[in-house]
C-alpha cells in the first residue's frame, strides 16, 4: 500500500500524465523575432490554462525546441520531440522552410499538428493528405488577395500602377511569385521588376539600382526581418522615388519603429495592439503584466490562441484521442484578438483557421504601426510619397 | 549606362568591407599560419559592442570603433594564449577543430546572452548619401571604404616599415629562421592573431552601422573573406585588396544583369575559388 501510495505521489510530481505538447519554434536565426514572440504567446497561454485546472485535470506541459530556422535542425529537433520527448501534439511551426521539411516525419509519425506560421503554398501541399493538420495562419493566396485588394485601392486613389517586386530566393518569397505576377498583371498593374535576393545578405545597392531605373510606384518585398534596415537604408540612399515601399516579412527587426528609415513604410499584419476588439484587449493587458511590455507581434496572441484553442479542445474530447480531439478542435467557434475563430477548408487542406479578411495593413508612423487599410479600421490617413 | 556606373560603383563600395573582413583572415592565415573559422564570430562581437555602446551609453557606432578594436584585440590574444598556442605544431585538421569549435562556442555563447533577434542601431547618417550627377553614394558604405581603405594602409604601412611588421613577415616566412635570430615567434603570433580579431571587430562595428547585429551575421562575411584569401593566395594580405573589388564588383554585376542574379550571388565566391584553383593548378602544371 506503502509503495503505490508512494508510486503515486512520484508519478504526480514527475508531471507522468500530463499532457505534453511540443512546441517548435524558431528561437534563433532568421524567424527568430516572431518565435520569440510565438513563445511568450505560449506562455502565456499556458499560465492561463494552468491557473483554470490545466488539461484533463492536469497541469499542461510544454515542451519548447528551437529548430534555428533551419530546417537541417528542424528535422531532428522535431523527431526528438515525438520520439524520444513522446508528445502528444505538437504545436509552434513559424517557417515554411522547416514545416516542408518536417512534413514526412509528421506524416510518418501520424503527429497532431496546431500550426501557426508557414504560409506558402508548397506547405499546404506537403500537408494536404495529413488529417490531423490544423493551420491557423492564412496561407499566402490569402495574404496575396489582402495585398492586391490594398493595391487596387492604391490604384484607385493614388494611380499606382508599376510594381518592383523583391523576394527572398527561400520557399516564403519564392513560391507562387510567379502566380504572383500573373494576378498583378491580370489586375491591371505593370510589373516593373520581379527580383531574387538572399536573405540576410545586407547587399541591396544593385537591386534598389534596378528598381531604381524602372520607375515603380509600389516597391514590394517579400523576405525576413533580417532584410528590413538594410533594404530601407539604401532605397533612402539611392533616393528611390516611390509611391510606397510595402514589406511581408514575418516579423520586423526589434525596434525597427523607432528609426527613421522606417517612416511611411507600410506592412501586413493580422494584428496590432492599438486593435479595439475586446479580446485583443483583453491579451494586450495580460501580455503587459506577465511581460512588463508590449509586442507588436502578431505571432505572439496566434500562438497564444493556438496553445488556449487546442487545450479546449482536449479538455472537451476527455482524452488524447486524436481523432477526438480533431474532431472537438474542428468545432471550434470561439472569439480571438484576430476577430472570430473557425476552421474550414482550404484549397488543399481540411482545417484552416484565419484567412484573408483577417489582415489589416499598417504604416510605420510617429514610431509606431498604425493601421490604414482597409479604410473602415485605418486610425490615420496613409502616406503616398509620389 | 547609369545602372552599369551605379552597379560598378556598388560592387566597389562593397569591396571596402570585404577587404576589411578579409585581411585579418590573411594576416592570422599569413603570419600565424592557421585558418581561423571563427573569424566571422570576432566580427560578431564587433558588432553586437557597437550595438550595445549604441543603446546603452548612445555612443554612435563609429565612434565606439577604437575602443571596440582594442577589446576583441585583446579577447583575440586571450583566444590566442588560451587555446591557438597549443595547436600550431598539431597537424591541420586538429587547428580547424579547435577554430570551428570556437566559433559554435562564441556563436551559441551570444545566442544565449543575447538571444537570437537581430539588432539594429540608429544614426543620424544612416540614410545620408552623396550625388555624383545620376549616380549615388551611401554616406555609411562611403565611411566605411574609406575607414576599410585607411586601416589597410595603415596595415600595409606597419607590415613593411616598422620593425614588428619586419618580424611578423620573417615570421610568415619561416619561423624556425626567425626564432634562430632572436625574434620572440610567440609573442608576434599573439599579436598578429590579436590584430586578425581586431580587425574582424572593426569590420563588425562597421557591419552594425550598415546592416545590423546578429549571432549569426559573421557567417556570411567569412565565408566571402575565405573566397578572398582563396583568390588572393593564402596570406597575400596586397592581393586581398583587388580579390576583394573582383568580388564585390563581380556580386554587384551578377545581381544587376543576370536574370535572378540576387539568387546567384552567393553562388559568385564559389565560382571565383573554383576558378582560382583552376587557374592557379593550370599555371603551375605549366
Amino acid at each position: 500500500m506503502k509503495k503505490m501510495l508512494l508510486t503515486g505521489v512520484l508519478l504526480a510530481l514527475s508531471g507522468a500524465g500530463a499532457v505534453k505538447v511540443g512546441v517548435l519554434l524558431p528561437l534563433t536565426g532568421a524567424g527568430s523575432v516572431s518565435g520569440q514572440a510565438a513563445r511568450n504567446g505560449y506562455l502565456l497561454a499556458l499560465d492561463e490554462i494552468n491557473r483554470s485546472g490545466g488539461v484533463l485535470g492536469q497541469p499542461l506541459d510544454l515542451d519548447f525546441a528551437d529548430d534555428g530556422s533551419s530546417p537541417a535542425k528542424a528535422v531532428p529537433e522535431f523527431v526528438k520531440l515525438v520520439t524520444v520527448d513522446k508528445v502528444d501534439f505538437m504545436a509552434g511551426g513559424v517557417s515554411s522552410a522547416t514545416s516542408i521539411a518536417i512534413s514526412g516525419p509528421a506524416k510518418q509519425y501520424g503527429t497532431f499538428m496546431a500550426w501557426i506560421g508557414a504560409a506558402a503554398v508548397p506547405v499546404e501541399d506537403a500537408f494536404a493528405d495529413h488529417k490531423y493538420f490544423f493551420h491557423y495562419h492564412p496561407w499566402s493566396y490569402y495574404n496575396f488577395e489582402a495585398i492586391l485588394d490594398y493595391f487596387k485601392y492604391l490604384k484607385r486613389s493614388k494611380g499606382a500602377k508599376n510594381i518592383a517586386i523583391a523576394y527572398e530566393d527561400g520557399p516564403f518569397g519564392s513560391a507562387g511569385i510567379n502566380d504572383t505576377v500573373a494576378l498583378f498583371k491580370k489586375a491591371g498593374f505593370n510589373v516593373v521588376m520581379s527580383e531574387k535576393f538572399k536573405t540576410g545578405s545586407g547587399n541591396f545597392g544593385p537591386l534598389v539600382s534596378k528598381a531604381k531605373a524602372a520607375k515603380p510606384d509600389i516597391f514590394y518585398w517579400v523576405g525576413y526581418d533580417t532584410d528590413a534596415l538594410p533594404l530601407a537604408t539604401e532605397i533612402k540612399q539611392q533616393n528611390l522615388d516611390v509611391g510606397l515601399i510595402y514589406g511581408t516579412p514575418p516579423s520586423w527587426p526589434v525596434g525597427f519603429e523607432k528609426n527613421k528609415l522606417a517612416d511611411n513604410i507600410a506592412g501586413l499584419s493580422l494584428w496590432l495592439p492599438s486593435s479595439p476588439q475586446a479580446e485583443s484587449r483583453k491579451f494586450v493587458a495580460a501580455y503587459r503584466k506577465k511581460f512588463g511590455n508590449m509586442t507588436e507581434e502578431y505571432f505572439a496572441p496566434l500562438a497564444y490562441v493556438n496553445l488556449k484553442t487546442l487545450a479546449a479542445a482536449i479538455n472537451r474530447a476527455g482524452s488524447t484521442d486524436k481523432d477526438k480531439v480533431a474532431a472537438e478542435l474542428a468545432r471550434t467557434n470561439t472569439p480571438t484578438p484576430f476577430g472570430p475563430l473557425t476552421f474550414s477548408k482550404s484549397n488543399k487542406t481540411q482545417y484552416q483557421g484565419f484567412k484573408a479578411g483577417n489582415w489589416l495593413h499598417f504604416q510605420f508612423l510617429g514610431d509606431s504601426r498604425v493601421p490604414v487599410y482597409p479604410v473602415k479600421f485605418a486610425q490615420k490617413p496613409m502616406v503616398w510619397n509620389k | 549606362m547609369e545602372l552599369f556606373l551605379q552597379t560598378l560603383l556598388n560592387g566597389l563600395l562593397q569591396s571596402g568591407l570585404y577587404a576589411l573582413v578579409a585581411s585579418g583572415l590573411a594576416l592570422a592565415v599569413g603570419v600565424v599560419g592557421i585558418v581561423n573559422f571563427a573569424h566571422g564570430e570576432f566580427l560578431m562581437i564587433g558588432a553586437f559592442l557597437a550595438w550595445g555602446a549604441s543603446v546603452y551609453l548612445g555612443v554612435d557606432p563609429l565612434l565606439s570603433l577604437p575602443l571596440v578594436a582594442v577589446a576583441v584585440f585583446a579577447v583575440g590574444a586571450l583566444t590566442y594564449r588560451v587555446s591557438i598556442r597549443h595547436v600550431l605544431l598539431a597537424p591541420e585538421l586538429n587547428q580547424m577543430l579547435l577554430t570551428f569549435g570556437l566559433g559554435i562556442l562564441l556563436q551559441n555563447l551570444a545566442l544565449m546572452l543575447l538571444g537570437g533577434n537581430t539588432r539594429t542601431v540608429t544614426t543620424p547618417y544612416q540614410g545620408s548619401s552623396l550625388r555624383l550627377g545620376d549616380l549615388s553614394v551611401g554616406g555609411p558604405k562611403l565611411i566605411a571604404f574609406g575607414l576599410a581603405a585607411v586601416i589597410l594602409a595603415g596595415l600595409y604601412a606597419v607590415l613593411y616599415r616598422t620593425t614588428l611588421g619586419r618580424q611578423m613577415r620573417a615570421v610568415a616566412q619561416n619561423r624556425r629562421g626567425s626564432q634562430l635570430i632572436g625574434i620572440d615567434v610567440d609573442r608576434v603570433y599573439l599579436i598578429a592573431f590579436g590584430v586578425s580579431c581586431g580587425l574582424a571587430a572593426v569590420a563588425g562595428v562597421l557591419v552594425a552601422t550598415l546592416l545590423f547585429a546578429s549571432p549569426t551575421v559573421g557567417l556570411v562575411f567569412a565565408l566571402k573573406a575565405f573566397a578572398i584569401i582563396v583568390m588572393a593566395g593564402l596570406g597575400n594580405l596586397t592581393g586581398v585588396l583587388w580579390a576583394s573589388v573582383v568580388l564585390g564588383v563581380s556580386e554587384a554585376l551578377v545581381q544587376t544583369y543576370v536574370p535572378g542574379g540576387g539568387g546567384w550571388s552567393d553562388a559568385v565566391f564559389f565560382l571565383l575559388i573554383f576558378a582560382t584553383l583552376v587557374f592557379r593548378s593550370f599555371r603551375g602544371a605549366r
